[in-house]
């Protein structure tokens, strides 16, 4: 699995693709750090770049498992020998792709962005945060991707009006327990994140869950 | 390998592609699938494969080791066609050198240092076959192989598949050209209305010609750009047709 996933970005890696989603995180990033954070505001800040960058997080993983024709799809679920095998070297890429987008997010305002050097503790809490982040996206941009939505136009439109459907629904009484973007970016702002992170954590990542189940389910009779 | 009561149909509202099939493969043989276009062919292909599941009914006993070429090689990928092989035969688990050796087998040495972009649907045809020999397989899935292939290829893929047979590797091939009509041993399988006949192949588009009398025959002109016209001719002498030639 590993070697189709190293194939798949490598793929990605050649395309033009990797530059969309490249660009966008720079571009907020920018917009972000624009003017430098103050001290003691650094965990806030990661909270809201975690929180917003699942947009970017999304198209990078739609694009990732994009980039193979359909027709390479089936060769490869037959090279890595059975589908199950393909579509988790897929999820494998985008995360890896993610993964590194996530890491650009923490690393950029500690060169330039921060006014000063966080406390190890919020640059655990920022790392765990856009965890959450990149997990929720990579969801929601598998959910997104071809196989699953063949029209690029129904596609992007249910990769933006699925992140603003989990905002406003984030922002109900029922936040904490759907895909808690705007609990966490209130906890972070309150200084009380320690106390709900494991909370919110577990909402998080069972909605992230549901999705890969989802799609994976999906994909069985969506080669 | 063995389908039993196996239907499929690609959504829960869909129209039925294919129902209540039973087939049994043994090791060792080779298949030819025929079917008019839209018949099922590809969709039993991938069912073999194990690319989708049945819809219902079930597929026991598929070898370990499945090998698929698609009818069309999807060449919008940017790899050169070493880097794109080397990726498949470290997927595979291939022996180092095996691309190389079956490149030269299929005359397709020159095409290694090309990108997939610049291939031509023969060129293109051969590499897909590559890919899918890479290792031995167990259960080898052909797609309309011959399309786009060169003489000289289309002689030698039926002594790889009868190599493959011979080791004990079942070979299933959608042929539309029935190029496999004087493989020895070879079965025959119609697809046609949602199921597959096995011993039964499609009937000739040619008609037969009349007892004691002269066939009868038409003239078709067929227009096409000049750098397409050795491939056309090619497949059209391939399905025993009579051509001529002017520009």
């Amino acid at each position: 699995m590993t070697h189709l996933a190293r194939f798949k970005l490598a793929a990605y890696a050649r395309s033009h693709r990797l530059f969309q989603p490249v660009i966008a995180l720079f571009a907020m990033l920018l917009i972000f750090y624009s003017t430098l954070v103050p001290p003691g505001k650094e965990l806030s800040s990661y909270a809201d770049s975690a929180g917003l960058l699942i947009l970017v997080f999304a198209w990078a993983a739609r694009g990732t498992l994009d980039t193979e024709p359909p027709t390479q799809r089936l060769i490869s679920m037959t090279a890595a020998g059975r589908p199950g095998r393909e579509i988790g070297a897929g999820l494998l890429a985008a995360l890896t792709v993610n993964l590194g987008l996530a890491a650009i997010a923490v690393a950029m305002p500690l060169l330039h962005g921060f006014a000063a050097t966080p406390a190890p503790g919020d640059l655990v809490r920022g790392i765990a945060l856009h965890a959450l982040g990149l997990s929720v996206g990579t969801a929601l941009g598998a959910l997104t991707s071809r196989p699953i939505l063949g029209s690029p136009a129904a596609a992007m439109l249910a990769l933006f009006g699925g992140y603003v459907a989990m905002l406003l629904v984030s922002l109900t009484p029922a936040g904490p327990f759907a895909v808690p973007i705007m609990p966490w970016m209130r906890a972070a702002n309150a200084g009380a994140l320690d106390a709900s992170l494991p909370a919110l954590a577990a909402a998080a990542l069972f909605w992230s869950a549901a999705g890969i189940t989802l799609y994976a389910r999906l994909r069985r009779t969506r080669p | 390998m063995r389908l039993r009561a196996v239907s499929f149909r690609y959504s829960r509202r869909g129209p039925w592609i294919l129902r209540d099939v039973d087939l049994i493969l043994a090791p060792g043989s080779v298949v030819e699938v025929t079917g008019r276009n839209g018949a099922g062919k590809s969709t039993l292909l991938r069912l073999l494969a194990g690319i989708v599941p049945p819809s219902r009914g079930t597929v026991a006993d598929r070898p370990s080791t499945v090998s698929y070429a698609p009818d069309v090689f999807p060449i919008d990928q940017p790899f050169t066609v070493t880097a794109y092989l080397t990726h498949m035969a470290r997927v595979r688990g291939a022996a180092p050198g095996a691309a190389g050796e079956l490149a030269a087998r299929l005359g397709a040495t020159h095409l290694l240092d090309q990108p997939l972009g610049d291939l031509s649907k023969g060129s293109a045809q051969k590499i897909g076959l590559i890919q899918a020999l890479l290792t031995p397989p167990g259960l080898l899935i052909l797609d309309e192989p011959f399309a786009g292939l060169d003489e000289q290829t289309r002689t030698t893929l039926p002594l790889i598949i009868d190599e493959i047979a011979a080791a004990g590797g079942t070979v299933v091939v959608s042929d539309h050209q029935n190029q496999l009509r004087d493989l020895p041993g070879a079965d025959h399988w119609l697809v046609a209305d949602g199921t597959v006949t096995p011993g039964a192949r499609e009937a000739s588009p040619r008609p037969a010609p009349s007892p004691g009398g002269t066939p009868r025959q038409a003239i078709i002109e067929v227009i096409v750009d000049a750098d397409d016209a050795d491939e056309v001719e090619q497949k059209l002498r391939a399905d025993g047709y009579l051509t001529r030639r002017s520009s």
